[in-house]
């Protein structure tokens, strides 16, 4: 083992004397003429804070980081396996207390080695609720998390973490206050990033210029609403792929429609996110260029069961209004084709996803829905009401479904904006609102139980995206259950008797799943995105 | 005249303390908790959003945190956002582009509008005068959104894709200079435009009629001189309250043509802002905004005793 | 050169001196100006089309069913399969992206967007001309607390206003939507009508009128009101058709008319983020929207020509 950990050391020292050389070279040519090297530009939306991992819990700061800085494990692009990334090894004997060993010859960005300390120091710093750190509840399987984030008007008791002990430079141990099979998989998650001394020496600093292990570093500071300079890290090992391009800036947009006209005139090279003008050209525009594969986040109608159960309680209602909605010609019509009808509360992408598991409750069938709605004995005032942030373009189809629920049904239904997804959140908890509402979800972490325990699980109701209060105790105990499982594996087949219980329940109706919509220019080549819709700027290059 | 500058300027201060109570008990009373705006579609944790809640004093009674706002205004500080920015900073990043882009649209709406107005009422009823009728039904008919997508598609990609043209840049860019602000300078100036020249059509069109313009042309005056030196001025009074209100207004920010063009100025802060319920960078925008229109309406105020030497403040 | 500027504006006064003590002289013409207007009116074409066409627009609004064959809010009145279908012989004007036929939708949307174009213009017209009237006329402290008035007014952003009114009023529906809109839009007529008073105050005809003995409400009614109206009116008549824009930006932020009631700001902008594939389902209300606003711009025009005492 040790042996083979010091070739490989030799080989990347080789390697990034070499890439030196080279880079010394090509940086005296002509920026674009380098072979695969050159700078791109990419579209970015504004981050909403400070770009500290353990702080960043939206997509816009991730894709950001998710250049800077390399986790424990990433994700394999195609079967969403995690693989190791700079840990040699994630080993447990029982799924409570794991292993981390790490590779040799990461180093942050400054210089300083990625070692045990530097991910116990910034798992300490995420999980102290005096930091108020969004990417806390990312650590309360941990042991010890009580003692640093008490809650509410509570001191915390201890700054570190009694879970996690560092054996060596090399490794550290956690250990989990119940057992957690799925943990690995949690590793790749931006909030388990490790952090360099520089951030908890200046943490004002390093919100606009962090410091990652990552294969970008930044050039330059964060230019708040117009753009993030990155640039090729040198020192990155070779082992894990070197970024071949020598820099990205991502340039900051507020509408995605002027992103995608800066896309087609050549002035930014990609974009991970195309607005709804562009669906019905995209493909005839940029052939090949347009990335069309599915994503991780699921659409769902959701239901505040627990605060107007008189309208909403039955599954039965919930189930018949599921039947009413034809998923196939809102997806075909309304998204043409960039999201797939939902057949299962797990996205496809994700180990442990069964084609059709929902059965009828996800097949369109007017009558049977019609005949159910009647037997349940309907809704109160014959009427439901569609909430949806007005902010998303979500207002189209949230429409279609309300004319087809009028349609088959016989029911009024009225849609109701709210400016932004808090404001229904606002209006639900304080009771102003009690109707259906839409929900989207996008993983942390490609596992099962990443979309079942955050959304429809007791604790989510407080701090998790249960919005409609919905409880069921078999599915808590199947949860418990598939959490202790000695192997992954078994884990799997309790997380899915979980989702049956969902699919009986319908707590929330899936209605769709995503497709990624990225498209890029024909300067670069080897683009894609993962799984996260995130880029994969590390492999891209400059076309010929 | 003096005096009468000094006295508004003396005005302007319970205007603007009155003007940032107002609009922080605004904030303050509007629904919504900006802990959670923050926070997206995920719920925010209920411990996280306590310690941010503490931090920024959002628990404390109204009076206190208006009081330590103003106490800090005075002190030249206008506070943090809750993502822990500087507020000045963030409207000192935002408002040259504001001022940059509003000017430019300024100047268009004027030049072109007072230009198209005054050759619609020479022209009454003939070809340009009809132009501007339909541009006007145009413009108010087909939302900003629309003609700033196709313009910058046409002018912007398709120029510059199928014949190498540069003209216009796609969306804005500090390298190109005043070229960045001219499609979207344009297409904020296209609704004032609109009302600049029906103003300054009618405006003109009446004082054409008064007997003074009547008695210039009998007395064997130009054509040219009668129109500028008597009638065009006169006529002006409306259209520089316009102008002179629109300007505070442009300078304010916009929202959509800001987004379309990818200005971060000062519309889309405030926006955001907004939805975000974040009361310190509204209050220190608003503020701004309320400077500029007692500024903007003081110069309008001065400039009717200029157009018209009968109007005095003494 | 700079004898020419300085010369200017004199001429002028002494002439309009003339004019004005003519006016006075006949104070029982004057006295009966608005019925001179509405005589001159009914002989003016101009105003006769404006007036057609608004009266269209107002049985349109008032019985939208006479128009069309079905109701647009019956369950099944819109079938995803048509959707974005071009306009047919059957269907003129096509349908949208819900499939929903344009045209019923157009007839019946009538109502709100004329409720709301009307009724704000309306209320900001008479608000901000009454109160316009009384800083002009009146100046001095009067002036200057209404004028710092409307400036804070003006400061304060439609968003923030609009959110805050609407969270009070509970319901999006035309008529809130006119009081958010004519609440923060009267300050933009206050200033054009006072301009319009001051300039108007000196001239010497006013004077005349003052020293016949006229009450202060006399001459501001029947002196400085007709001649100072113009711009006024110009400015309402195309803030009518903006209003009637603007009600969709703010049912945008779920604080206007909302769904299932239709309207046409609403109809264009929800076909904006496919107006290049599919331009009619923005084009047909917008061009009815255009209808309106001329039927007004005629109107407004042909008033203002009626009212002008010069033309006399």
């Amino acid at each position: 083992m040790r042996g083979a950990t010091q070739t490989k050391w030799i080989v990347a020292a080789t390697a990034i004397a070499l890439a030196a050389t080279a880079c010394s070279t090509s940086s005296k040519s002509d920026d674009k003429a380098a072979s695969g090297g050159g700078s791109i530009a990419v579209q970015l939306g504004e981050p909403q804070h400070g770009l500290v991992p353990q702080n960043t819990a939206e997509s816009e700061g991730a894709e950001v980081l998710n250049a800077l800085f390399a986790g424990l494990v990433e994700y394999d692009n195609k079967t969403n396996e995690p693989k190791l990334r700079v840990a040699e090894s994630i080993e447990s004997p029982d799924s409570k207390v794991w292993t981390i060993k790490l590779k040799d010859g990461y180093t942050f960005h400054n210089g300083e080695k990625v070692t045990a300390q530097s991910f116990v120091d910034a798992w300490n710093w995420g999980a102290n609720q005096e930091n108020a750190a969004e990417g806390l509840p990312f650590f309360a399987k941990i042991d010890g998390s009580a003692d640093l984030a008490p809650g509410k008007d509570k001191k915390p008791t201890a700054d570190k973490l009694k879970g996690l002990q560092v054996v060596d430079d090399k490794t550290f141990t956690v250990t989990l206050t119940n057992p957690f099979s799925q943990f690995k998989t949690m590793l790749g998650y931006n909030a388990f990033y490790p952090l360099p001394k520089a951030f908890f020496q200046d943490q004002k600093s390093f919100e606009d210029a962090p410091i990652g292990n990552g294969p970008f570093q930044m050039d330059g500071k964060w230019e708040h609403n117009k753009q993030i300079k990155v640039k090729r890290f040198d020192n990155f090992p070779a082992a894990d792929g070197k970024a071949k391009l020598q820099g990205v800036t991502f340039k900051i947009y507020d509408n995605l429609d002027t992103a995608y006209n800066d896309l087609r005139a050549d002035n930014i090279q990609a974009t991970d996110k195309l607005p709804i003008s562009a669906m019905g050209t995209v493909k005839g525009e940029f052939g090949d260029r347009y990335i069309y594969k599915p994503e991780s986040g699921v659409g769902y109608i959701g239901f505040p069961i627990s605060t107007n159960p008189a309208a909403y309680g039955k599954p039965e209602i919930r189930k018949a209004i599921s039947m009413a909605i034809d998923r196939e010609s809102i997806t075909k019509t309304i998204f043409s084709g960039t999201r797939v009808p939902a057949d299962d509360f797990i996205n496809p992408l994700i180990p442990g996803y069964r084609k059709g598991a929902m059965g009828d409750a996800a097949k369109y069938d007017p009558a049977k829905a019609k005949q159910l709605f009647d037997t349940a004995g309907g809704v109160p005032n014959n009427t439901i009401e569609l909430g949806y942030n007005a902010d998303g373009g979500h207002k189209e189809w949230i429409e279609a479904v309300a004319n087809q629920l009028k349609k088959n049904l016989g029911v009024e239904v009225t849609t109701k904006p709210f400016e932004k997804f808090g404001k229904i959140l606002d209006a639900l908890g304080e009771k102003q609102y009690s109707g259906a509402f839409r929900m989207a979800w996008s993983m942390d972490y490609p596992s099962i139980e990443n979309y079942e325990r955050p959304i429809f699980s007791k604790v989510a109701i407080e701090n998790g995206s249960n919005y409609g209060g919905y409880v069921n105790e078999q599915f808590e105990t199947l949860l418990d259950q598939a959490d202790q499982a000695k192997s992954p594996e078994e884990g799997l087949k309790l997380y899915q008797q979980a989702d049956d219980v969902l699919i009986q329940d319908l707590p929330y109706i899936p209605v769709y799943t995503y497709m990624s919509s990225a498209a890029y220019s024909k300067k670069i080549k080897n683009f894609d995105t993962d799984a996260q819709g995130r880029m994969n700027l590390d492999e891209v290059e400059l076309a010929g | 005249m003096g005096r009468y500058v000094i006295r508004r300027l003396i005005q302007a201060i319970p205007v603007l303390i009155g003007a940032t109570l107002l609009i922080y008990a605004l904030v303050h009373y509007l629904p919504g908790d900006p802990v959670q705006a923050l926070a997206g579609e995920k719920r925010a944790d209920p411990v996280v959003a306590d310690m941010i809640r503490e931090k920024y004093h959002l628990n404390d009674p109204f009076l206190v945190q208006y009081w330590n706002y103003i106490t800090g205004v005075f002190q030249g500080d206008l506070g943090e956002s809750l993502t822990g920015r500087s507020v000045s900073e963030m409207i000192g990043d935002a408002f040259p582009y504001t001022v940059n882009l509003a000017l430019v649209a300024f100047v268009i709406e004027a030049v072109v509008g007072v230009a198209a107005g005054v050759m619609a009422a020479l022209r009454k009823g003939k070809f340009l005068d009809q132009l501007v009728l339909i541009s006007t039904l145009l413009v108010i008919s087909i939302p900003v959104f629309v003609t700033g997508f196709v313009l910058q598609l046409v002018l912007g990609v398709k120029l510059k894709n199928d014949y190498g043209i540069e003209i216009f840049s796609v969306s804005f860019n500090e390298e190109d200079g005043l070229r960045a602000y001219l499609l979207p300078a344009f297409v904020l100036a296209s609704m004032s435009l609109a009302y600049v020249a029906r103003l300054t059509r009618t405006s003109l069109m009446e004082t054409m009629r008064a007997d003074y313009v009547r008695t210039a042309v009998a007395k064997g005056l130009k054509r040219r001189r009668v129109i500028g030196r008597h009638a065009l001025r006169n006529a002006l009074i409306p259209i520089v309250t316009f102008l002179g209100a629109d300007l505070g207004g442009l300078m304010g920010g916009a929202v959509i043509t800001e987004r379309i063009f990818n200005i971060h100025g000062i519309g889309g802060l405030l926006a955001q802002s907004v939805y975000q319920k974040q009361g310190t960078i509204i209050v220190g925008v608003v503020t701004l905004l309320v400077l500029i229109y007692l500024i903007t309406t003081l110069l309008v105020d001065l400039l009717y005793a200029v157009l018209d030497p009968r109007i005095r403040y003494e | 050169m700079s004898d020419t500027i300085t010369k200017g504006p004199e001429a002028p006064s002494d002439d309009n001196g003339a004019k004005g003590a003519a006016k006075a002289q006949k104070p029982e013409r004057v006295a009966s100006l608005w019925s001179d207007a509405l005589r001159d009116l009914r002989r003016n074409p101009v105003f006769i089309i404006g007036a057609v066409l608004v009266f269209c627009l107002l049985v349109i609004s008032a019985v939208p069913q006479l128009f069309t064959d079905g109701s647009p809010f019956e369950g099944g009145a819109c079938d995803l399969a048509n959707s974005l279908q071009r306009p047919s012989a059957e269907h003129w004007f096509g349908f949208d992206v819900q499939g929903c036929d344009i045209y019923t939708r157009t007839v019946w949307g009538a109502r709100n967007s004329v409720t709301v174009g009307v009724l704000t213009t309306l209320t900001v017209t008479v608000v901000g001309s009454l109160l316009g009237l009384l800083a002009g006329w009146k100046g001095g402290i009067v002036d200057s607390i209404l004028s710092r008035f409307t400036e804070i007014f003006f400061s304060i952003p439609l968003l923030l206003g609009g959110m805050l009114i609407m969270s009070m009023l509970g319901t999006g529906n035309a008529y809130t939507v006119s009081l958010v809109m004519a609440v923060l839009g009267w300050p933009q007529i206050f200033r054009i009508m006072r301009a319009s008073v001051l300039a108007n105050k000196n001239n010497d005809y006013v004077m005349a009128a003052r020293a016949l003995g006229a009450g202060s409400g006399r001459i501001t009614f029947r002196h400085i009101l007709p001649n100072a109206i113009a711009p006024v009116i110009v400015v309402a008549a195309i803030s009518l058709g903006v209003y009637i824009g603007a009600e969709a930006a703010l049912s945008y932020l779920g604080i206007g008319v909302q769904p299932p009631q239709i309207s046409w700001g609403l109809m264009i902008s929800d076909a904006q983020p496919r107006f290049l594939n599919a331009p009619h389902v923005l084009l047909f209300p917008a061009a009815v929207l255009s209808v309106t606003v001329l039927a007004f711009i005629m109107l407004g025009d042909a008033v203002r020509d009626a009212l002008d005492p010069k033309l006399r």
